[in-house]
């Protein structure tokens, strides 16, 4: 059996991923000791985890250090990476929306848009025909309009709570977004089978 | 004047060291003995072309070619691949002496990036081009040609992955109800986006029997287990018939262990109308190379004798194959002015043994101590005077 390397993101989603591997049948132990270790071997498996922040994910996957991996639909629609996307885990759903201040309208001149994921927002309002100009944030999006630095943000919503706790609305719904088993052109070539095994496994687990 | 920027390259460009570049040159000559043992006869093309003529045409997107524009106002590109200037050439000119054509290459092309690392811009490129036979065995000599050329450079854990333009279209055609729904789903295997795929056809409300078949045949085309599996899903049609000839005579040549059959593998290029193939090797994150039959290339360039080749990345090549050593053959000679002539004869007799030699004058080194070190062997003509 061949050596298989899954790249992981880090905190809810290695945990409910890691779950859904358990319900397929993998032999892995009940608790991962979750410190600040970065790679976790699985001897009986032959799999080896390596711990990444989500955005990295993919980036490991296309360059082939991972095999295959775990990430986000909107990290993947920002990075367009070439990586082969298998399967939609259904897990850690959310969608990506555009949000403001109530009752407000993109400004005349120039709008701006404070996002993450500046290629994402880019191509939404290239799509509906607003000229708009980007500023990228790397958190606390939600500040942006509170104090005027953008009309509009684009980002993450799961529940909502944190645009209602702010002061902001939804405005249009972009994209769906839940976590996606991706793969390396190249491993999936070359361990077609036991990434296909993997895959034919975790689709009986998702829900 | 702005300051000179010493160690910086434009983004994506490489030296070539001198350790590397002896191991380069010693692929280039494997793969040049190869394939001249088979007949190809090796081509240069300019690095330079028209934007109109190659630029256009090549498989290569627009925003990754370079483009420069010349005293006459027309736009140039760096030639970013060497199939379309191959095309060029031979449709122009060599076809006219000689059909079918055989030829070989190994060249630099230029991609531009914005991108990390990882990504050279400029790379050398080996590969074959075979114009003029539209024959299965054409299709079958360039695959099999592939083959072994990695194997020649020591290369063990590879795959080459097999597919057909026709067949995948054909399924897209026969289970859709539009030539848009078939052709937004072929956009999707493109990018091998299976999750996007299955939404697709999902979201098409197809009948159901349409629905389910295509979701079985994507699950089973990526990794056939025999080309009888597919006959399930198409209806009998040349492309098909052709691939079963086609792995009929790869059988019979000893190569079916090489090879996989994926009639899901779509190109973004509308060229390439028959089978295609790409090549993954264990080591590299990226393929190896790819090829296929590319008659509407040749019929873009106003021809209809149908092309076929491939070509693989230097640069990956050199990633997944053993490492090479170069031998040492080095020797430093060492004179002083008044033994100039004494030395000059031992440092052309070692030449002639086959040695490189190396042939200095004491007073132009800075420290003759740290030079030495360099060499395993040091032949030294010192001063009589002294």
């Amino acid at each position: 059996m061949t050596e298989l390397t899954i790249a992981m993101p880090k905190g809810r989603i290695f945990e409910e991923a890691y779950e859904m591997l358990i319900q397929a049948g993998f032999n892995l132990p009940e608790e991962v000791e979750m410190s600040r270790k970065l790679m976790i071997e699985i001897p009986e498996e032959k799999i080896r985890f390596i711990l990444a922040k989500p955005m990295d994910v993919p980036v490991y996957v296309e360059h082939g250090v991972a095999d295959i991996g775990i990430a986000g639909k909107d990290v993947l629609l920002e990075q367009r990476r070439t990586v082969h996307e298998l399967l939609d885990l259904k897990i850690s759903e959310c969608y990506i929306a555009s949000a403001g201040l109530p009752n407000t309208k993109l400004s005349e001149i120039a709008p701006r848009i404070a996002t993450k994921y500046p290629n994402i927002a880019m191509k939404y309002y290239k799509g509906i025909g607003e000229q708009v100009e980007i500023i990228e944030l790397n958190g606390s999006i939600e500040l942006a309009p509170m104090i005027g630095l953008a009309d509009r943000i684009v980002d993450i919503v799961s529940t909502g709570r944190t645009l209602a706790e702010n002061g902001l609305v939804e405005y249009e719904q972009i994209a769906e977004v839940s976590s996606r088993l991706i793969a390396n052109p190249v491993s999936y070539r070359m361990k077609s089978e036991r990434i296909q095994d993997l895959v034919t496994r975790l689709k009986t687990c998702v829900k | 004047m702005s300051s000179i920027k010493m160690f910086e390259k434009p983004l994506g460009m490489r030296d070539t060291f001198p350790q590397i570049y002896e191991k380069l040159e010693l692929i280039r000559t494997t793969g040049r003995n190869l394939l001249k043992e088979r007949g190809y006869e090796f081509i240069k093309t300019p690095t330079v072309e028209y934007f109109d003529t190659v630029g256009k045409a090549s498989a290569i997107s627009d925003a990754t070619l370079f483009k420069l524009v010349d005293n006459q106002g027309n736009t140039l590109v760096l030639r970013p691949d060497m199939t379309t200037p191959i095309a060029r050439v031979t449709t122009s000119k060599l076809l006219k002496e000689k059909i079918p054509q055989r030829l070989a290459y190994f060249a630099n092309v230029f991609r531009a990036q914005q991108q990390e690392g990882g990504r050279p811009a400029e790379f050398d490129q080996m590969g074959i081009e075979l114009i003029g036979d539209q024959s299965v065995y054409a299709d079958a000599e360039v695959i099999m040609t592939a083959i072994d050329l990695i194997k020649a450079f020591g290369i063990t854990s590879f795959k080459v992955t097999i597919g057909h333009a026709g067949v995948l279209s054909c399924i897209l055609q026969d289970y859709t109800e539009s030539a848009e729904q078939a052709g937004k789903l072929n956009k999707l295997l493109v990018k091998r986006n299976y999750v996007g795929f299955e939404e697709a056809v999902h979201a098409f409300d197809l009948p159901k029997t349409k629905s389910d078949a295509l979701l079985a045949y994507i699950e089973e085309a990526i990794s056939l287990p025999s080309m009888e599996t597919i006959e399930r899903y198409v209806r009998k049609n040349d492309a098909l018939e052709y691939m079963q000839n086609l792995l009929r005579i790869l059988e019979q040549a000893g190569y079916e262990q090489y090879i996989a059959f994926d009639f899901t593998l779509s190109s973004h290029m509308s060229y390439y109308t028959g089978m295609l193939f790409e090549i993954f090797a264990t080591g590299s994150g990226f393929p190896l190379g790819n090829g296929g039959r590319y008659d509407g290339l040749l019929e873009h360039f106003g021809s209809n004798v149908g092309a076929t080749g491939f070509g693989l990345r230097v640069d990956r090549l050199y990633e997944v194959m053993p490492k090479i050593e170069v031998e040492n053959n080095q020797v430093l000679v060492l004179f002083a002015a008044d033994r100039f002539a004494e030395a000059l004869i031992q440092a052309k007799f070692l030449r002639e043994q086959g040695k490189q030699v190396t042939f200095q004058a004491y007073e132009g080194l800075i420290d003759v101590e740290a030079l030495k070190e360099q060499f395993e062997v040091v032949n030294e003509f010192r001063s009589k005077e002294a």
